[in-house]
């Protein structure tokens, strides 16, 4: 069994303002004007966030975990690409995890199985390129026809698969995609393919999917018990396609910040909370809009248990259910080892660092998470 | 007065790989009501109000609940073949046609690719041509609940939206669902136009009235006139105080307004 792997997270927030403005608009995303983005600090804080990741490596992170948002401030990552072509020229030794390219908004995806497979290369070999459907704003931003979003995604990844593993040249004639020449000269150094992961917070259509593909799933931070019932379905969907459920199947992404005083760190720990429910707070039509998805939404809300309002019960509750962890390293090891335990999960996805968290702050917590977190995670 | 269920019958007819459901009521000449894109609404007092002048066709459409969408069926243009299959399934060559909203975008579209199965046109507050000093109301990205207001004048002191919208809202879910589901699937991209429509119009010889609420806050005004510049002959009718339902609005007056057209 191969041992559990631990990445490091953050989603690049854009702090420049303040959410607070949430007041006047129907969500911090999609319609929130740009005018509210200063060009100067968000080049500030790229450079920042980069710098970041280079400590996570050299400390001993397994990976680096990113992922992408488009018209949404709480993440500067606006092509996940892009951070893994940076990741992959900055970074010597951790993998970088991709959670993930929203492939039903892609319109070109043999361009996509090209640029991944040249991040693949430069790397040498270090891409785990995960996909997800992308929430319903996702569709709306990219304006790509939300009733059409499992079929693009499905067929996308049908693409990439064989864009990266069948001899060309070939043609496509697909429902959402067509080639007359598939002929990909950049092909990924990993063979067959890189590692695919799926992430994702509630759908069983989604969880289902994966297991069948034997494809890693990564739950977000979901509530402990919610987690478990889609780890229940990935168990039993692998059982009924022939395989029995491993923990390198499943992951579960938690934030965990880590300081050398537990005062510091319940003080750091609020900026978890910085937009203060924001996440909470958006329009059923675009959280969900008609033909995305068949799910109850309002399942999906109460899985959301960092999107409420920020006070002091919602934060000591946070902690209490898991989905907060701060603390000292020995506070942190206690409780992630338990999360880990409970879970058997086999990727542990720490989302370290958000909202206003100084880069200071942020180093020493990643340092601590290297020297004393990981090694203890990793003993027992 | 009749009451609604004395004048008019359920049917369903297996059509184009699905089961077309639609509500017929009155006697004589012929004419298909299109709904758009609040959906198959039922019997309304706006089809009472035709019945005295003939035959009423209201169908849901496919993919809007009552009439399953058939796996071919993605577009307007699709609509608009589904409409003819009927029409000539039915025997019903020579029809009369008033459509709404995107149902008048498929009432257009009908008359551009086959003119010959149809009798005189009538197009309400008919998605289809982008405006070019204003623009459509974006429906998709907006609460559902904040469109159906919008499209009322005065919806308060409407009957017809206390009727249909005035209970308990479902925000997901329910059977307005797949209707939704089905305008994004055909309007999305782009929204509510096809650029080639006004281009193409120009070849409509049916007599054609263009009406349009004077108050329509999800297709601007500026749309009627652009069909009536489209289509040869086309007179267009402006109902005051007026939002993009009249037929909830001013049932009796929208009736009056079309007998009067299809009369001549």
């Amino acid at each position: 069994m191969a041992p559990t792997q631990y990445y490091y997270f953050t989603e690049q927030p854009y702090t420049g303002y303040d959410p607070a403005v949430q007041e006047e608009h129907p969500a911090l995303r999609l319609t929130l004007p740009n005018s509210l983005y200063d060009s100067e600090l968000a080049s500030e804080l790229y450079n920042r966030y980069h710098d970041e990741y280079q400590v996570a490596d050299e400390v001993g992170f397994d990976g680096i975990m990113i992922n992408e948002h488009h018209t949404a401030p709480f993440c500067m990552q606006a092509s996940i690409n892009i951070t893994g072509a940076v990741l992959a020229k900055i970074t010597r030794r951790a993998k970088i995890i991709m959670l993930g390219n929203p492939l039903p908004v892609v319109d070109n995806p043999l361009r996509l199985a090209e640029e991944l497979a040249m991040i693949d290369c430069i790397s040498r070999g270090r891409l785990v390129s995960g996909v997800v459907r992308g929430g319903g704003v996702e569709s709306l931003a990219n304006n790509v026809n939300p009733a059409h979003n499992r079929e693009r995604f499905e067929e996308a990844h049908d693409l990439i698969i064989a864009a990266w593993t069948r001899p060309g040249p070939f043609r496509w004639e697909g429902k959402h995609f067509q080639y007359r020449v598939v002929n990909p000269w950049a092909l990924p150094l990993q063979k067959p393919h890189p590692p695919i992961m799926v992430p994702g917070t509630a759908s069983p259509e989604t969880v289902i999917w994966a297991a069948r593909h034997r494809y890693p799933y990564i739950v977000l931070g979901s509530f402990l018990e919610q987690t478990q019932e889609l780890i229940q379905i990935y168990r039993e969907t692998a059982e009924e396609v022939g395989y029995e459920m491993q923990p390198e199947n499943i992951g579960y992404l938690i934030r965990c910040f880590v300081s050398d005083t537990e005062g510091h760190a319940q003080e750091q720990g609020k900026n978890f909370f910085w937009q203060n429910g924001a996440l909470n707070k958006q329009p059923r039509e675009w959280m969900a809009p008609p033909g995305y998805a068949t799910v109850n939404v309002a399942g999906i809300r109460r899985l959301r248990a960092v999107s409420r309002a920020f006070d002091s019960l919602a934060y000591e509750e946070a902690q209490k259910n898991y989905q907060v962890v701060v603390g000292t390293p020995g506070q942190v090891i206690e409780k992630l080892r338990y999360v880990r335990d409970l879970l058997g999960v086999g990727h542990m996805c720490l989302w370290s660092h958000d909202g206003y968290m100084t880069h200071q702050d942020t180093v020493r917590s990643i340092e601590l998470f290297g020297k004393e977190v990981l090694p203890a995670l990793r003993e027992a | 007065m009749t009451t609604a269920a004395q004048v008019y019958q359920e049917e369903r007819m297996a059509l184009a790989g699905t089961e077309l459901y639609l509500l017929k009521g009155g006697e004589g000449r012929p004419l298909l009501v299109l709904h758009g894109v609040e959906g198959h609404e039922g019997w309304l007092p706006f089809h009472d109000a035709l019945v005295p002048k003939g035959t009423v066709y209201a169908p849901a459409h496919p993919g809007y609940g009552e009439t399953a969408r058939p796996e071919w069926l993605e577009t307007i243009a699709h609509q608009a073949v589904f409409y003819h299959w009927f029409i000539e399934r039915a025997g019903l060559a020579g029809l009369d046609v008033v459509g709404f909203g995107i149902g008048g975008w498929v009432a257009a579209q009908m008359a551009v690719m086959c003119p010959q199965n149809l009798g005189r046109l009538v197009l309400v507050n008919a998605a289809g041509i982008r405006p070019q000093d204003s623009e459509i109301l974006d429906i998709f990205i907006i609460p559902w609940k904040q469109v159906i207001e919008r499209g009322f004048y005065d919806a308060e002191a409407c009957p017809e939206y206390h009727r249909l919208y005035g209970g308990e809202w479902q925000e997901f879910g329910g059977p307005r669902e797949a209707g939704r589901t089905m305008s994004i699937r055909m309007c999305f991209r782009p929204f509510m136009y096809d650029s080639s429509l006004p281009g193409m119009l120009g070849k409509v010889t049916l007599p054609t009235l263009v009406v349009w609420g004077g108050d329509n806050r999800i297709i601007p005004p500026e749309c009627g006139r652009l069909y009536q510049q489209a289509i040869p002959g086309a007179t267009l009718h402006e109902i005051e105080r007026c939002g993009h339902w009249p037929q909830f609005e001013r049932p009796d007056e929208l009736a009056g307004v079309i007998q009067t057209f299809l009369a001549q």
